[in-house]
């Protein structure tokens, strides 16, 4: 569990005011936070980091204080166990694919390093430079070397802001898995709403630096409805039949229906019906 | 007439020697006033940058008057470790690194101050210290940055006048530098000697200029 209560003064487009934010966010949860430009989203990102300090609050993850302005607590983002991804990436220009994962590796994770360019599908590009990638390329490296310390807490900035629609998919894909596998509590900051759909189980409207809403709309509770979301969708052409996987079962058919999904759709499949001829609804 | 060799040779000696102890001690300093946020840092960078503004004979006075043997300091020097840093090349060493300090931390401060603010952002939410972000991160994402500092140092070092000769004279083989050389021989009414000293200045500090424009062309990171 992470807990969110901070004050902070803030110029926002109507003009100065507090950013009062308090939430709670449910461990191993994927949540977005969706609002209009200069609403404070990132902003909640930075106070979380530790890149930016309230005027007031606390933030509590798990046992550990990261911030007590009443206690004067205050952890660097050194001593914060996070994992950021900044919406230009900042991605070390000096350094390959492969440096910039292992930068913050520890010594002993090297077989963590390689796991994480195989998730993220970056294995042809290990020796190149950041500025020879495109967009989408150097988002996942960004995602692999946040999640390289095995962070408690994932912030994501924007990640699919400057993407085109084939690489956006492809990242939902990658974080999907990795959230999946692992279940890093994950924050997303997105203005699109596919993606926010695609991934969250809880979007948090932010308006003025105020919570305006707050949804929880996905996989929480599909497990509990026999829904899952699809984390991989692909068409064999040698068997002729398309093949989607879950996070606990994989399924196929010839039926060009199944054309319609993307990753991240959300499916509800007859119990019983873990391959073969699955129905979806 | 024969020109004598040994002021050039000094000139290179004292340039480099200044140069390799600045890179030590200003890219660090320059690196830490990008970095911090002591809130003394004006303080700091205001004596930094006062060689800019003062005449080179001021600073050569003060020298002169710190590092004298009849000082506190300059007879605490010569007592315990026999170190004399007035008219010594100890000395004219010293009086550079002080006076060259803003030439090699101002143009490597604004290097780095000028990258991207999330480099180091995102250094610290890996878990990084300031350091090994600077020297990681920062540093080699400034190459261009650094040549400037090296060469200006370098060059400026070469051009030294007024306080080579407050705090080092006019000793032949040990504070006799170019510059000093061609007032020398100006003075001497030697316009041949004095002439082929400052085509060899001339000469050299053009070549480092167009080196360092070659070289920052070609620097990608």
């Amino acid at each position: 569990m992470i807990q969110i209560d901070v004050v902070m003064s803030r110029l926002f487009t109507e003009g100065a005011s507090d950013l009062q934010v308090k939430l709670e966010l449910q461990s191993g949860s994927l949540t977005a936070l969706v609002g209009p430009s200069g609403s404070g989203k990132t902003t909640v990102l930075r106070l979380l980091a530790g890149l930016e300090i309230p005027r007031q609050g606390r933030i509590v993850v798990g046992e550990s204080v990261w911030l007590d302005t009443y206690r004067r607590i205050n952890r660097s983002p050194q001593q914060r166990s996070i994992g950021y991804v900044f919406q230009d990436t900042a991605l070390f220009p000096n350094m390959t694919v492969r440096e910039n994962i292992q930068y913050a590796a520890p010594k002993d994770q090297q077989t963590l390093v390689d796991e994480l360019i195989e998730a993220t599908g970056l294995e042809s590009f290990v020796n190149q430079k950041p500025i020879r990638l495109s967009g989408g390329q150097r988002q996942r490296v960004a995602l692999a070397r946040a999640l390289v310390r095995r962070p408690q807490l994932l912030l994501l900035d924007e990640p699919f802001a400057a993407l085109d629609a084939k690489a956006s998919q492809m990242l939902r894909q990658v974080l999907l898995e990795l959230h999946q596998r692992w279940g890093t509590t994950t924050l997303l900051v997105s203005h699109h709403e596919i993606d926010v759909q695609a991934l969250a189980d809880r979007v948090i409207q932010l308006v003025q630096g105020r919570v305006e809403s707050d949804e929880r709309i996905g996989s929480t509770n599909s497990y509990l409805t026999g829904s899952e979301r699809i984390i991989r969708i692909e068409y064999d052409e040698n068997q002729q039949h398309w093949l989607i996987e879950t996070a606990s079962m994989k399924l196929q058919s010839t039926n060009p229906d199944w054309e319609q999904w993307n990753v991240g759709d959300l499916i509800q499949v007859a119990p019983g019906n873990h391959s073969g001829t699955a129905k979806i609804k | 007439m024969p020109i004598d060799w040994d002021p050039i040779w000094l000139t290179l000696r004292l340039a480099g020697i200044t140069t390799l102890l600045l890179l030590l001690i200003g890219v660090p300093l320059a690196g830490w006033l990008a970095l911090s946020r002591f809130r003394l840092k004006p303080i700091v960078e205001a004596i930094i940058s006062l060689p800019l503004v003062l005449p080179p004979s001021v600073v050569g006075f003060y020298l002169l008057l710190t590092f004298s043997p009849t000082s506190w300091l300059g007879a605490w020097l010569l007592r315990t470790i026999n170190l004399q840093l007035v008219f010594s090349f100890e000395g004219l060493v010293v009086a550079s690194l002080i006076y060259s300090l803003p030439f090699m931390v101002h143009p490597v401060q604004a290097g780095v101050e000028n990258l991207p603010t999330s480099w180091r952002e995102a250094s610290y939410t890996l878990g990084q210290s300031p350091t090994k972000t600077l020297w990681r991160v920062l540093l080699p994402n400034c190459k261009p940055a650094l040549l400037t500092g090296i060469v200006l140092t370098f060059a400026h070092t070469i051009g030294e006048f007024g306080l080579v000769l407050m705090i080092g004279g006019n000793l032949p083989g040990q504070t006799r530098v170019a510059s000093i050389a061609i007032y020398d021989e100006v003075e001497l009414l030697h316009f041949e000697t004095a002439h082929a000293y400052a085509v060899l200045l001339l000469g050299l500090s053009f070549a480092i200029l167009l080196l360092v424009y070659a070289i920052n062309k070609r620097v990608t990171v």
